[in-house]
Parts: C-alpha cells; structure tokens; sequence
C-alpha cells in the first residue's frame, strides 16, 4: 500500500481537491500488482523517473482527466442548481425533443392522430409543423374516424419546391406520408397498400 | 420596425408626454410617479380619470402578463418550428435559432420577449378602451379567431379584405367612422404567399400592429412582431388563448379601477386583487 501511495502522490501536480473516482480507478488499476511484490516495485520504479519526464500515455491522460473533473467540479454545483429548479434552456429542450432525435423524416414510423375527414381524405397530425392528408384504405374503411391513431411512414415534412423564375420556394403547406394502418388494441394489425 | 407609435387611441391625454417608451417594459424610460402630478385647477373626475390613465405606465408589467405563459408551453405549442430553407425570408434571420435538416427553427428566447411586449402593448390598449381587431387570412383558422374576438368583447376580420378599408373608409363606411387602435395578425401572409394588404395600410394610417411572423413572412413592418410558427394548430389556439386572457385581463382591471375611483375619488389605491 505503501508504493502504491507514493505513485499516486507522484501524479499528482499539485491539484488541491482529488477527485474520488480517479482514486478509485488508480486503486483498482493498481490493485492486481500490489499482490505481487516485486511487480508492485517495478512499477514504481517506472513511474519515477516518467514523473520527472515529459509524460506521455496514461500519465498524460490521467494529468488531463484530473484537470477536468476539476473544472467540472467547480462549475458543477451552478448546472445542478438550474436542474433542480426544473427550468429547461430551449436548446435543452429542443435537443431532446422528438422531433430532433429522428434525425431525417424520410422512410420514419410515427403514430399519428386523424383530426379532420373529409369523404375519403383523412387529415392526419402527427406533431410536426404540418399535417399530412392520405387516402382512406379500402379494407376497414369505416374504421377511420376522427380521433382515430394511425401508424404512417413519413416521406417529407413539408413539401416545398422552387420553380422555375421564383424568389423563394413555393410550399404546400402540408407533410407527405404513406398511411400503414389503424393501432387497435387487440394488436391486430391491417396492412395496406 | 416602429416600435412605440402614438396611435388614435391615446388622444385623451391633457399633458403631452413622451408616451411611446412608456410601453415598453423593460426600458427605465416609462413614466414616473413626479410626471403624473395634474394642474390643481383641474377638477375631481378629470384628474381622477388621468390617475387612472397613468397607473399602469409606472410598473413593467403591470397585468402580470409573464404568467401567463412559458417557455414549456410555447415549445410544446410547436411555436419553434419554422417553414424550409427556401422559404425563409431574409428578414427573419435574425429571429431564426437555427435550421434542422433543412427547416428552421425560431428561437424562443426571443419569442418569449417579443411576445411579453405584445401582450403588455395590447393589454395597456384594452384598458384605455381602444378597438382591436383581429385579422387572419388563414381560413384553417378563421372560425378560432373570430370566437376569439367574441369572448373578447373585441372584433376580427377573417374574410377577404377590400382595398380601402382602412385607407377609404370615410367614404366606403361613411363620415365619422372610427379606425380600430390596434390590429393583430395572427397571420401576416394571404393565402398567395403575398404579405396581407392590411400591415402596410394600417402602417399607413399610423395604426400599430402586432403580428406573428413566421420564417416566410416579412416582419419590417410589424409594430410589435411575434416571430413564431402560424401554421400548427395548437400554436394558433395558443395565441388566441392568450390574447384573449390579456384582453379580459386588462378590461377588468379597468373595470376594477373604476369602481374604486368612484368609490373614493379623494385617495388613489392600487387595488388589491
């Protein structure tokens, strides 16, 4: 134990606080040589003279992991305030949004809601800026009702083009989706065309 | 972008006064307790009616409109997420967080300013008695807003909008006819992606506006712009929501100041509750 005391202390460059982790990291690093004497006092000789040294490898990383749990310990009680009183940064919430995570909208699963039916259009939300319309199916037409979750596979979120002579694009206003079938309960599920 | 014109609606004013920074809440430019003094050959009701006028002008947010909505909710609105790229317009890009994957995204922390000093803007107009009108060419939404004008005791104009309505009115409406002091678009754009007739006329007869511009709209001039999606409904049930709490807000805060003044003209409380 002795040894190994001084070898930890040897890294060291002079930071005031430890950081526990790394003490225990070192310990259990470590822990395997200190059964055998002789290893345990190679391994002390090695690091020696490496502290004097320009150091490299492990030394380096464990000198430059010991100065940023230091900056983190020291910036870390303002983060946990602002987590603790619940108020979320819009980037904070932007980033874990869903919409974010699903990275491109082409070829995705989502579940949608049908909030609007007119004869066979079905106008389906699924909580992006735009809505999406698909046709009603022809098996288990009568089962798509207003208020009704829907299984779609996405292909755009907003259908934009720019045309010939045009400033800007020209937009539809609406999402483009391939309608999969109902979610039911009875996990039945109807595959469509 | 004007911001703080002197519109129809605060004529009342006896002492001329730099109003327009009154409005704002968070310059330290409103007016201070020494500006209000009135002549003391004055009568009762009049200097009352002033004191009444001027209260709300001595606190940022004298409504307590910063309550009635938050972040979470302008987020979980959708109000964030703007058209495509290639509809952005140049203006906008200063209001803009960023683009995902070719659409952009508006940034709240902006939108949550630019919609506190709206709401502040058109609740100080409600208290002094001054006409909105709500207009949106948007006909996904028309019947919200115009329901909205009602519970509001306010009105809306959600059809197509003749040329001179407000520039001719005179002699389209008649003689005498009285322009509304505020107009909010909850969408600035008709439907052919031409920005509504309505923002440049009502900056033509010196009506302040306060208007939601989305990525694609152009928001120079806009009163007070809103930078914020207007095309989700959830976002555009959230803007009338709120604008209709502010309206009733302020209108029965007026009521309430009334009722007191009336009660004891000599002594000025702020009136708890």
């Amino acid at each position: 134990m002795a040894a190994l005391c001084k070898v930890v202390s040897g890294l060291r460059t002079g930071a005031c606080v430890f950081p526990k982790r790394t003490i225990d990291i070192c310990k259990s690093l470590y822990s395997t040589d200190s059964g055998e004497t002789s290893e345990g006092n190679a391994v002390e000789e090695t690091q020696k003279p490496a502290a004097d040294k320009v150091k490299s490898g492990f030394a380096a990383a464990y000198e430059q992991h010991t100065d940023l749990q230091q900056r983190q310990n020291q910036t870390g009680t303002t983060v946990r305030l602002g987590s603790t009183r619940n108020e979320k940064s819009f980037a904070s919430l932007l980033r874990n949004s869903p919409l974010m995570q699903m990275g491109p909208a082409k070829d995705k699963m989502v579940i949608g809601k049908i909030f609007h039916i007119i004869k066979d259009d079905l106008y389906i939300d699924f909580g992006a800026k735009f809505h999406c319309v698909c046709k009603r199916p022809t098996v288990d037409g009568e089962k798509y009702q207003r208020g009704s979750r829907v299984r779609i596979r996405l292909e755009d979120l907003e259908l934009t083009s720019r045309f010939l002579g045009a400033n800007t694009d020209t937009t539809l206003l609406e999402a483009d989706a391939f309608l999969l079938g109902l979610i039911e309960s009875k996990d039945q599920r109807v595959e469509q065309h | 972008m004007a911001a703080g014109v002197l519109t129809k609606g605060l004529c009342g004013f006896r002492q001329p006064r730099i109003i327009a920074a009154g409005y704002s809440c968070s310059g330290p430019l409103y007016a201070t307790a020494t500006a209000v003094k009135t002549l003391p050959l004055q009568t009762d009701s009049t200097a009352v009616t002033d004191k009444i006028q001027n209260l709300p002008l001595e606190t940022p947010d004298f409504f307590r409109l910063s309550e009635l909505f938050s972040l979470k909710d302008l987020f979980d609105a959708r109000v964030h997420l703007g058209h495509k790229k290639g509809c952005r317009h140049r203006l906008m890009e200063p209001y803009l967080f960023g683009s995902r994957l070719g659409q952009d995204i508006i940034d709240l922390d902006q939108t949550m300013a630019h919609l506190q000093s709206a709401l502040n803007f058109t609740a100080h107009i409600a208290y002094r008695g001054g006409i909105i009108l709500f207009v949106s060419r948007r006909r996904q939404f028309g019947h919200v807003v115009e329901s909205t004008a009602g519970d509001c005791g306010e009105y809306a104009h959600t059809r197509y909008w003749q040329g001179g309505l407000l520039t001719n009115a005179p002699i389209q409406y008649g003689p005498g006819v009285r322009l509304p002091d505020l107009i909010v678009f909850l969408s600035t754009l008709n439907n052919v992606f031409q920005q509504h007739v309505g923002v440049r006329d009502a900056a033509k007869m010196n009506i302040p506006t306060v208007g939601v511009v989305d990525s694609n709209c152009n928001p120079s001039l806009v009163t007070y712009p809103v930078p914020g999606n207007d095309d989700t409904p959830a976002a555009m049930e959230l803007y009338c929501r709120l604008f209709k709490m502010t309206i009733n807000r302020a209108k029965d805060k007026r009521r309430q100041m009334e009722l007191l003044q009336g009660l004891s003209p000599a002594g000025l409380t702020q009136g708890s509750s």
